[in-house]
């Protein structure tokens, strides 16, 4: 069984590498991972950039670099030629014994506003020691919104595995090719399990890439791949049954868009609704997953957390079977 | 090596079936024609044996194995080639070839070597999506050759091949038998029928109206004459004279004796024409 299992995904993964459309939902978490890195930037790149001159003032250099980017330039004339470019950045440059501070006119207030205050604790001798602020952390160490997409993309990435099954039970049924495996000794069991091997190695190292580029290394990745796995079974479910049901890839890609939906709409009820609504997402196994996701991806998930979500997202998976067996088996007939 | 008795299939699961009341016996190392015109419901029950279709009602065993519990150890024994060609678009020739070969527990033959027996030498690395639909054709069948089966399933072997490559299929066919091969030939050609099977088996509207050898059938239904066209005093003259009748039997030896033969043929009836006379229909 393992054998046969074993050449019908070389088959697949050999015909996908030549196929242009599942050539391209493989790249696909690489090129998330790289959108989400330009367009998320670091918790630690929330800050303004300062245009300072070179050698001027080497103390208020070091003092500023604590809180802000800072770029050096050898004359005044440099400085205010880089201002006036598109980004914001705001020139604090020398006058007599003090500092004015060189804006275009249009940047954010508070980016104005944040680089006087910086100007001014410099010259104040403000110091980080003088603070008296006490600080009562929510522990969570990665930045919100980069979070929110990188759990968004690997619900994304699991349902793309499913797309890719869907792809490659289409081609059977395109070229009539099931009836001649189910004249040779592969069970019907084997040739499913063999078409969904690929469709989870692409949700847990899609996932893995996604993670490891999107700078997510800290997290516990056995309990990540726990909640890819369960959450691949439904993505692998609907996708063996769109094959199944579809003797065209447009038709089947339009029927697994609809996975979307309940995709987005758990994802949007634990990110804007508030609790008394969440009860109305319960039936959803993306809702569950995205939950469990956002555990591992804050480093504050326990076990018996994650694997009572597993629980919940595989009880559903197996509802949706119960549903669909049927349709996978007159599919494979 | 095929027993079936009392088969009954109805796609809708209802009384009204596809095949009726279907009983026939293969015996080992012959070639059984399954004939009829479309419809008859030849491929259905080719579909049950192999267990592409689930048996319903009836019995069925094939290669010593129980269609109703079937294991698929018996896909090691069996081999079929599709009328529909179904290789894969997107593989090399040889690379579908390679991939059904994994696939079977027992001894396989070379891709390369069935390959070139098929007439498709050469074209090993052309994605089979590339191929005529007589090149899919016979990489179709030679895939039903490549687990060496002892029990045969051909679903119109050489349907749309040029006459050569007919020709060529029906001597793998022939040389197969003669191996030990059985062979349940499908078809609604009565020629290629009436060349390779020993026995034929004709099927009308999901029912089997008759089984036979096509030489048993030929002298029951065939008419002992010949029809003999020759000269006489410059006319042209035809007649009927049957091969049984001592005083036709002289008159033919009279006229071939006598006079210039232009043509002579023995009236024995076609598979086609007795196909006809035992259902009321066409092969069509």
């Amino acid at each position: 069984m393992l054998k046969r299992i074993w050449i019908i995904f070389l088959r697949d993964l050999k015909v996908n590498l030549k196929d242009f459309l599942s050539l391209y939902i493989i790249i696909v978490p690489i090129i998330i991972a790289i959108l989400i890195n330009i367009f998320t930037p670091s918790i630690n790149d929330t800050t303004i950039n300062l245009a300072l001159l070179k050698c001027e003032n080497q103390e208020m250099i070091d003092y500023l670099e604590q809180f802000a980017h800072i770029e050096l330039f050898d004359t005044v004339e440099e400085v205010k030629k880089r201002v006036e470019k598109r980004d914001n950045i705001i020139g604090i440059l020398p006058e007599a014994k003090k500092h004015y501070i060189m804006t275009q006119g249009n940047e954010p207030e508070v980016i104005v506003e944040y680089a006087k205050l910086l100007k001014t604790f410099y010259e104040l001798d403000i110091k980080m020691d003088d603070t008296n602020a006490e600080i009562i952390e929510f522990g969570r160490k990665v930045p919100p919104l980069k979070k929110t997409l990188v759990n968004l993309s690997i619900l994304f990435i699991s349902i793309l595995g499913g797309m890719l099954i869907t792809l490659n039970i289409i081609e059977e049924k395109m070229d009539n090719t099931i009836s001649a495996i189910n004249l040779t000794p592969t069970t019907r069991l084997t040739f499913l399990i063999g078409k969904s091997i690929l469709g989870i190695f692409f949700s847990v190292f899609g996932s893995i890439a996604l993670i490891f580029i999107t700078g997510f290394r800290e997290i516990n990745i056995l309990k990540l791949l726990l909640v890819i796995l369960i959450s691949s079974i439904l993505s692998i479910l609907l996708g063996i049954v769109q094959g199944l049901t579809n003797d065209d890839v447009m038709n089947a890609a339009g029927s697994v868009k609809l996975l979307f939906l309940p995709l987005i709409g758990g994802v949007l009820a634990i990110e804007m609704l508030g609790d008394k609504w969440q009860k109305f997402f319960y039936w959803d196994p993306f809702y569950w997953a995205y939950k469990g996701n956002d555990l591992v991806l804050s480093g504050t998930g326990t076990w018996s957390e994650l694997l009572i979500y597993a629980g919940i997202i595989f009880i559903l998976s197996v509802i949706v079977y119960v549903f669909i067996a049927k349709s996978i088996r007159k599919g494979l007939e | 090596m095929i027993s079936v008795k009392n088969l009954y299939h109805s796609y809708n699961n209802d009384k009204n079936y596809q095949v009726k009341n279907v009983s026939f016996e293969v015996n080992e190392g012959e070639i059984f024609g399954f004939l009829g015109p479309s419809g008859a419901g030849k491929s259905t029950t080719q579909n049950i044996l192999t267990g592409l279709l689930r048996i319903q009602k009836g019995e069925a065993i094939v290669a010593g194995y129980n269609v109703r519990d079937m294991s698929k150890e018996m896909f090691n024994k069996i081999g079929m080639s599709f009328e529909q060609s179904n290789v894969y678009s997107k593989l090399t020739a040889k690379e579908n070839l390679d991939f059904y070969r994994k696939l079977f527990d027992v001894p396989t033959r070379d891709s390369i070597e069935l390959l070139k027996l098929v007439g498709l030498e050469g074209k090993e690395n052309i994605k089979a999506g590339n191929f005529s639909k007589g090149m899919k054709h016979r990489l179709t069948f030679a895939r039903s050759m490549i687990n060496n089966p002892k029990l045969w399933f051909l679903d119109e072997p050489t349907t749309g091949l040029d006459p050569s490559i007919a020709a060529n299929i029906k001597s793998i066919i022939k040389e197969k038998n003669r191996e030990g091969v059985t062979v349940f030939l499908t078809t609604h050609n009565m020629f290629i029928a009436d060349e390779l099977c020993d026995r034929v088996a004709f099927i009308v509207d999901g029912e089997i109206k008759l089984i036979d050898s096509p030489k048993n059938l030929k002298l029951q239904y065939g008419d002992k004459l010949v029809e003999v066209e020759y000269v006489k005093e410059g006319e042209i003259i035809t007649e009927k004279l049957s091969t049984v009748l001592e005083k036709d039997k002289k008159s033919l030896q009279n006229i071939i004796s006598r006079y210039e033969i232009r043509t002579m043929h023995t009236k024995e009836a076609t598979l086609e024409e007795i196909f006809i006379k035992v259902t009321g229909r066409g092969l069509i």
